[in-house]
């Protein structure tokens, strides 16, 4: 075993940390302080981030490569591991600046739309269907119907999350033989209608993304049911390690806050009911750590990861949402501000546990796994 | 980062595992009604007096599987080199514990030699440390008295020095096997001091004038821990172990080393517990769909245990302080072990509680771990002191 990071990961966990720090945090104030007036039925309430920080920041984070991760460094990425992707996503986890680097599966790089994807021309979604949900691909809802010339997509209702995108890849599955293929279709096509957008409760957009007789090429069928699981699993990764950058500052914060307020005479730290809830959430932040780690190294090593990364998602988001709990509650009335970035982990961090595998719903297929294992006698 | 074993202890995890295997599952049943006295550790000690023929005969079949493990070179594995042992690493005695507790057999591999007997000097080598390391001396720790336990600097038992020797007066609580033990290591503090200062640890003989064990107390986990007393009991100075007025660092590091054992233990114990859940559901299909979720849950937190106790045990191999690590590891691993017995019990039924069955057993055990080496409480004390003394520096990745 050797759990120290090599010396490219501390580099790289560096290199995040700063730009973290220098870009994302130092930003927080002016974006924490929008003004969001009460606004006639319709209008935008969300928080946004402007235009030109967000090409500013892409063109920053692009120089120092925590862009495009995981494609090669001759195609503008920067070729790391899952560890590594962990180590990034988990730094810019500690800001709620709506900023993440991008990461663009190998394969739909080798797409027509690749370079422009990388270079930020293009943006992608993904409309994953049940899976959003569940968590797995087994419940997919869309059909298609191969035809010579391509795909015919049958009539399909999907909640898209960031539904402003170019491009969205979802799965669907063939009638008959069941058959699961992984399809790119741009915004534009005929067939695809994004209707009924509307804000969700975090500051992003959600909206139904329909199809209807939906004729995709054969070039835009990009892959299969494991390239569909692949992603799921990295989004849960991805989830994973962004909560406990959430958890890290929530647990920052709340120390600090907790030294330095006195109420009636003592200090907050010197309250057990203040001390064990930091306790607590310590103890969720470095078990989550680890099985979050534990899930990427296993990927990055050809192990079978998924359920793995369907744990990470569940256990941190969970977490981090209790972090976001505690930090607000300790930081009593500013804790809701929207000055202060604790209501908005709270949002964002309550719609992690939801995505990628419901808690009940990754429980069941673990707990259903088990029991079958058990009835053929196997001790894991 | 490789989370792997290394070569040597992923070939020492097989030969374990090969001998769970091949020696102790299929003597599983045989021990499914084996009295309560072989259910934990350091069993050994307290059964080998016994005239009782059911006991005779458990213990034959154990000492059975000593000599076969011994015969494969699987005892002296935490042992250092020095004195002949593997001196295998925390994170291979975590793996081979993981593979044990596949087995509901309480065999322990190697004799249980409290750690900070290694700080023996002298004439205490032989006297105390080869015949522990041999398994032909047990000893009993005395450090919890009748008004002090999770806090054991209010401790009141005195030593006074008189000329080459201590004069020891107090009363200790809860030692374990002190009735069959052949020595205690007593914890007394020097005459007028407080706290930490002054504590002093001694290994005292059975048998020494003026050291009575009083009675045993039966508990809820099968234990009997013992009631000490000291009047007047004189000790020579060469029976204090590391220095005077040096004891507790001592206790500190008694209670520490145990801390990777206990989470896997509680690991492979609640496995054990879901493992019977399963079998129990499989004639019962509604019931198993209801608690399906369930289970999944408690797997996840398993798994998580599991991953906590190692890298832990990791930490530990590197020589970094691993207080923390310890205290997170008995707080989750226990409390964890405990919820999933009380769920077990509510999937099973009144059935479960029958004192036989695994549940049942586990039930009693589960509940004593959050107590006993330190409760939950004082292992959140721990882990938010050094949470507000050293930040969030304290998670960091290395």
């Amino acid at each position: 075993m050797e759990l120290q990071l090599t010396e490219e990961e501390k580099l790289i966990k560096e290199t995040a940390a700063q730009f973290v720090d220098r870009e994302l945090i130092a930003r927080e104030g002016e974006y924490l302080k929008q003004r969001q007036p009460f606004l006639p039925p319709g209008a935008p309430m969300r928080r946004e981030l402007d235009g030109t920080v967000k090409s500013d920041l892409m063109g920053k984070a692009r120089e120092i490569g925590l862009w495009a991760l995981n494609l090669p460094d001759a195609l503008g990425g920067s070729a790391v591991g899952n560890v590594a992707q962990v180590l990034i996503h988990r730094e810019f986890g500690r800001s709620v600046l709506p900023f993440q680097p991008l990461s663009i599966p190998a394969f739909l790089f080798e797409s027509k739309y690749g370079q422009r994807l990388v270079d930020g021309e293009l943006s992608l979604s993904l409309a994953f269907d049940e899976a959003h949900k569940s968590g797995t691909l087994s419940h997919l809802r869309t059909l298609y119907r191969q035809e010579p010339e391509g795909a015919i997509l049958q009539d399909s209702r999907i909640d898209v999350i960031d539904p402003d995108a170019d491009l969205f890849l979802f799965p669907a599955r063939e009638q008959g033989t069941q058959r699961l293929g992984l399809f790119v279709i741009e915004r534009e096509s005929s067939g695809l209608a994004i209707v009924d957008q509307a804000d969700l409760t975090t500051d992003s957009m959600v909206a139904r993304f329909s199809l209807f007789q939906c004729r995709v090429p054969n070039e835009q069928l990009l892959g299969y049911e494991y390239e569909a699981g692949a992603i799921i699993a990295s989004e849960q990764l991805r989830i994973a390690a962004r909560s406990l950058g959430i958890g890290m500052r929530c647990l920052t914060a709340s120390l600090e806050h907790a030294r330095n307020r006195v109420t009636f005479g003592r200090r907050l730290a010197e309250r057990q009911a203040i001390q064990w809830m930091l306790a607590d959430l310590s103890m969720e932040i470095r078990t989550s750590t680890w099985i979050t780690l534990e899930a990427a190294w296993r990927a990055d090593n050809g192990l079978p990861y998924f359920d793995e990364a369907a744990l990470a998602k569940k256990r941190a988001a969970r977490m981090a949402f209790q972090a976001a709990d505690t930090a607000i509650q300790i930081h009593g009335g500013y804790g809701v501000c929207k000055e202060f970035p604790f209501e908005g982990f709270y949002r964002e961090t309550r719609l992690l546990r939801l995505l990628y595998g419901q808690e009940e719903e990754l429980d069941r297929a673990v707990g259903e796994k088990f029991m079958r294992q058990q009835a053929t006698g196997n001790r894991q | 980062m490789d989370f792997h074993l290394s070569a040597d202890e992923e070939a020492l995890r097989q030969a374990v595992e090969v001998f769970v295997r091949e020696e102790l599952i299929p003597r599983e049943a045989e021990f499914a009604v084996a009295p309560d006295i072989f259910e934990g550790s350091r069993w050994k000690s307290r059964v080998k007096n016994s005239d009782d023929p059911e006991i005779k005969l458990y213990l034959a079949l154990m000492e059975d599987l000593e000599h076969k493990a011994k015969s494969k070179g699987l005892w002296f594995l935490d042992v250092p080199k020095e004195y002949g042992g593997e001196e295998v690493s925390n994170v291979a005695m975590t793996a081979i514990t993981e593979e044990l507790e596949k087995c509901a057999i309480p065999f322990e591999i190697g004799n249980h030699v409290s750690n900070i007997l290694y700080n023996c000097k002298g004439e205490q080598i032989d006297k105390y440390l080869w015949p522990c390391i041999r398994g032909e001396k047990t000893s009993a720790f005395g450090l919890s008295e009748p008004a002090s336990g999770a806090d054991p600097s209010m401790m009141q038992t005195t030593a006074v020095p008189e000329g080459e020797y201590f004069i020891i007066n107090g009363t200790k609580m809860f030692p374990t096997f002190a009735d069959v033990a052949d020595f205690v290591q007593l914890f007394a503090r020097l005459q007028g001091t407080k706290g930490r200062e002054g504590v002093t640890c001694f290994l005292v003989d059975k048998g020494t004038p003026g050291y009575r064990i009083v009675r045993s107390i039966g508990t809820i986990a099968g234990t009997e821990p013992c009631e000490l007393v000291f009047e007047d009991c004189r000790v020579h100075r060469s029976q204090v172990l590391g220095e005077v007025g040096n004891g507790w660092s001592l206790n500190q590091a008694w209670l520490g080393a145990r801390r990777f054992q206990v989470g896997i233990r509680a690991h492979g114990m609640a496995l054990r517990v879901l493992r019977a859940v399963a079998d129990d559901l499989r004639h019962e299909p509604r019931e198993a769909e209801k608690h399906a979720a369930a289970i999944g849950h408690l797997l996840g937190e398993l798994e998580a245990l599991k991953t906590l106790t190692y890298a832990a045990s990791w930490r530990a191999d590197r020589k970094l302080d691993v207080r923390v690590d310890a205290a997170q590891v008995k707080l989750f691993g226990s409390e964890l072990a405990h919820k999933v017995v009380d769920f077990a019990l509510e999937a099973i039924g009144p059935t479960a509680m029958r004192k036989e069955h695994v549940i049942a057993r586990a039930f009693r055990h589960a509940r004593a771990r959050r107590i006993v080496e330190g409760p939950s409480e004082i292992q959140r004390h721990i882990i938010q002191r050094a949470l507000f003394r050293e930040g969030t520096a304290l998670l960091e990745l290395q």
